[in-house]
């Protein structure tokens, strides 16, 4: 258990230094245009936490971001460069939707589980095509999970447009679950998703596979050396697909869950670009699962905060953008002193 | 002696990297015109102190005096301004491009201070090849060239500089004894040109083909300098590792052996690739229990893919290939290994090790079962430790710690953590590939001693291997690979140095 904490630890210090020198850097910026700076930055980071409400709404969007976050690392660990997060995204969060409002008639007991199960399989499903291609074709996968985004992203508005759409409502959005399938909120906290707890226990759980298995570390054997992982014996094309099937499917999960417990239908724009976000966050984490909790967390507070903000102060909400840029930069420079090995 | 005619003088270097000395007191002289030898053993300190003289790393303490004036080396560009040139052991050449664009690269002549002049720099080029001797076309992309003719490229663009003082490291590492041999000849070459060479290297027969004069470092202390030609290569080994050396191999008993049934059976394996060209022609050999046969041959006559094929790397597209008398011809790399299969490959860093992973993780690797790293199906860290600390001890792997990327040891200790992996696993079939290239002497002992011991235990062993020294040293019996081809399987005691250099060319020994 020891390790397990010492081990964290190591994992979230370089994030959290760079959110820190963001943020001090950030408010530099902020004090040169705005009138009530100190007021701007509560608003960004704190506002979440005035009420329980605003807390929800934190919670649901930290809960995708960390699942996509560590689909990405499942694949990255594996030496694929998955980009197609916001596709498995809506790829579960259709299939869901789907069998959410199709088989309405089934008892919930039966009915939430194969919502849940087809949303993670569509997922599963768009990481295994890549996979496939990649592994028996050598087809480059970041043109195939980038393009596949595309597709999905086309096939669900079509879905949502014309096959389930919710006649009676505006836009693009789908017919709503049966209550009775409803992930329950979080105990005590009106609006959260239950889905946090799940995200986090899945975070630890993908921190022990990759680092407490033997399975996990011939992953990151086949992810650092192709070569090598095949010449110790390492089933390599089996465990890139594995991981592939899993990154997908955890992208499904994060679709999956939004509209369990989120938005309880189909909505197509539900996602502020979770897919993209998601990537970064792994990647800022270095991809780490543990650390990837952390800046799941802390893009979720400024995306949630940034909203706050913007409507109390006359800081427009697109400081957020220019917050993770200054982040992107710290992180991924490293310092060395001079003279020391690379 | 008098300083007029030394060009560099090393006096106390030291250099730290954190609480680790890599160098502790080195100083040496070096003579104008002369090919001086810097020996030592892996770790010994001998990259540090060119990475110093080619100003990659500055020196924690000491000084350089370089044509009689003190100077600090602050980058590797200062470094080629005061008129060293470094070649390093890994190339940095762009395969696409031409050789006068390799040597030219960054600093192309200018027409009008704008434009690059081709034809001026293809030119220089052609100067400076045919001024050497060194049988280059400066127009062909550097990928269409053998790795020794990489090496000379690298040469010209040190040589391109003015480089008065021209260092290399380890170069003979990567080239096949042919390519040693003409390395040799253009070292002799720039010396008569008047150029200083500073030659790095561990492997005592280049120490007396090519210079002039030698210096031994061991544990980053200059032990002795000597005039080559009054010294032996014994007296070298001594000062390098510190004791007296004997490569003991089996061939010198003498002793009549018993072996046991084939464990590996090759029949008439071949191997195209997608061109349709044979790789391995027919190929036909068995190794027994307790056998160790070698397989010689210069570089790229079939041996990378001889050893693919077996460890089921690679498809064979005729044949079969039997492991203790079952057919593995069609079993996968995993399956063969189960069966009792260890690798060695002639690579470490492409297939041997996962350079970014800890030595602990490498050595743990194929051995997660066997080593019992494993409870209630969880790694067990601590396990993984004590495991890899058991390994380093008893390798020898110097300056490694568990947890430490294996790509920060040395070489020959990556090697070391590669043989150690594979060996734990006490396969009954052992192939291994160049198991001492870049390796030292000590090393080297260390190595052939743990081959002989498995083959006494009754394992099988084969032994790929372009050093004549370590097939004749090792085997019971001795094969030579030309162009794909087994050319001939001959029992130890009746094949000598001649009739095995013959087949490497590709001589069919006549009836015997």
């Amino acid at each position: 258990m020891r390790e397990l904490v010492l081990d964290c630890l190591r994992a979230v210090r370089a994030p959290l230094t760079a959110i820190l020198l963001t943020l001090a850097l950030g408010f530099v910026l902020v004090s040169a245009i705005a009138d009530d700076p100190v007021r701007a930055y509560r608003d960004l980071l704190l506002a979440n936490f005035d009420s329980l409400g605003n807390f929800a709404l934190f919670l649901n969007r930290a809960t995708p971001l960390t699942l996509i976050a560590l689909g990405v690392i499942f694949s990255f660990r594996a030496g694929i460069f998955n980009v197609g997060g916001e596709g498995q995204l809506y790829a579960g969060a259709i299939a869901t939707t789907i069998v959410g409002v199709t088989f309405t008639s089934l008892p919930a007991l039966l009915l939430f589980p194969l919502a849940l199960i087809a949303g993670i399989l569509a997922g599963a499903l768009l990481g295994w095509i890549p996979a496939v291609l990649k592994v028996r074709f050598a087809v480059d996968e970041v043109v195939t999970t980038l393009m596949l985004n595309i597709i999905v992203l086309l096939f669900t508005s079509y879905l949502a447009n014309q096959v389930i759409r919710d006649p009676t409502s505006y836009g693009a959005v789908s017919r709503v679950l049966p209550e009775a399938i409803w992930l329950p909120a979080l105990p005590g906290m009106r609006g959260a998703t239950s889905g946090i707890v799940i995200a986090v226990v899945l975070a630890c759980l993908t921190w022990v596979v990759l680092f407490r298995t033997e399975w996990g570390a011939q992953l990151r054997a086949a992810g650092t050396n192709l070569r090598f992982a095949r010449s110790v014996g390492i089933p390599a094309d089996r465990r890139i697909i594995t991981a592939m099937l899993i990154a997908g499917g955890f992208g499904g999960l994060a679709g999956t869950l939004y509209v369990l417990g989120i938005g309880h239908r189909f909505e197509q724009n539900f996602s502020p670009d979770y897919g993209l976000v998601g990537l970064t966050c792994a990647l800022l984490a270095r991809i780490h699962p543990i650390g990837a909790l952390a800046t799941a967390i802390f893009y979720a507070m400024m995306i949630n905060g940034s909203a706050y903000m913007q409507i109390s102060t006359d800081v427009p909400r697109s400081l957020v953008d220019l917050l993770t840029g200054l982040l992107v930069l710290l992180m991924t420079a490293r310092l060395t002193r001079k003279g020391q090995r690379a | 002696m008098n300083d007029q005619d030394e060009i560099l003088k090393l006096s106390a270097i030291a250099k730290m990297f954190g609480d680790k000395a890599a160098l502790k007191h080195v100083d040496i002289r070096v003579r104008r015109g002369e090919v001086h030898v810097i020996c030592g053993e892996n770790g010994a300190g001998k990259s540090t102190l060119m990475n110093i003289l080619a100003g990659i790393h500055q020196p924690d303490a000491g000084t350089i005096n370089l044509n009689g004036k003190d100077v600090t080396i602050a980058d590797p560009i200062a470094a080629s301004r005061l008129g060293i040139g470094m070649v390093h052991q890994h190339f940095a050449l762009v395969p696409s491009m031409s050789v006068a664009e390799n040597v030219f690269l960054g600093r192309h002549p200018r027409r009008f201070g704008l434009f690059s002049d081709r034809h001026a720099m293809v030119e220089r080029t052609r100067e400076l090849i045919d001024r050497y001797g060194f049988g280059l076309d400066p127009e062909t992309p550097v990928r269409n060239l053998s790795v020794g003719q990489r090496q000379r490229v690298e040469i010209l663009k040190a040589l391109a500089f003015d480089a008065e003082l021209l260092i290399l490291d380890e170069p003979t590492a990567v080239l096949t004894p042919p390519e040693v041999d003409e390395l040799i000849e253009v070292i002799a070459g720039l010396r008569q040109r008047g150029r200083t060479i500073l030659f790095i290297t561990h492997k005592l027969r280049e120490v007396k083909a090519v210079s002039d004069r030698v210096t031994v470092i061991r544990h980053g202390e200059s032990i002795s300098t000597y005039p080559t030609a009054t010294v032996s290569e014994a007296d070298i080994a001594r000062d390098m590792v510190g004791r007296n050396v004997f490569l003991v191999g089996r061939g010198n008993e003498g002793r009549p052996r018993d072996f046991g049934a084939p464990v590996l059976s090759l029949n008439n394996v071949s191997v195209t690739d997608a061109s349709g060209r044979l790789l391995l022609n027919d190929v036909s050999f068995a190794v027994r229990a307790g056998e160790i046969v070698g397989i010689a041959g210069v570089d790229g006559n079939g041996q990378t893919e001889l050893a693919e094929a077996i460890v089921g790397l690679i498809d064979i597209q005729a044949g079969t290939i039997e492991l203790a008398g079952k057919d593995i011809t069609t079993a996968t790399v995993p399956v063969r290994q189960q069966a009792g299969m260890g690798f060695v490959p002639e690579d470490r860093l492409d297939r041997g090790l996962s350079v970014t992973m800890s030595i602990a993780e490498n050595l743990a690797a194929s051995n997660y079962q066997r080593a019992g790293l494993e409870s209630h199906g969880l790694v067990v860290k601590s396990r993984c430790t004590a495991f890899a600390e058991e390994k380093i001890a008893e390798f020898d792997v110097r300056g490694a710690r568990p947890a430490m990327p294996v790509g920060w040891l040395s070489g020959g200790n990556m090697q070391k953590v590669v043989i150690a992996r594979e060996l734990n696993r006490d396969p009954a079939l052992l192939v291994i590939c160049q198991p001492t290239r870049g390796l030292d002497i000590g090393a080297a002992e260390f190595i052939y001693a743990r081959i002989m011991a498995a083959a006494d235990r009754g394992r099988a062993v084969l032994l790929i291997s372009s050093e004549l020294s370590e097939i004749f040293a090792l085997s019971d019996r001795i094969g030579v690979m030309y162009s794909g081809q087994l050319l001939d399987m001959l029992e130890r005691t009746r094949a000598d140095e001649v009739t095995i250099g013959a087949l490497m060319n590709g001589a069919r020994i006549e009836a015997a």
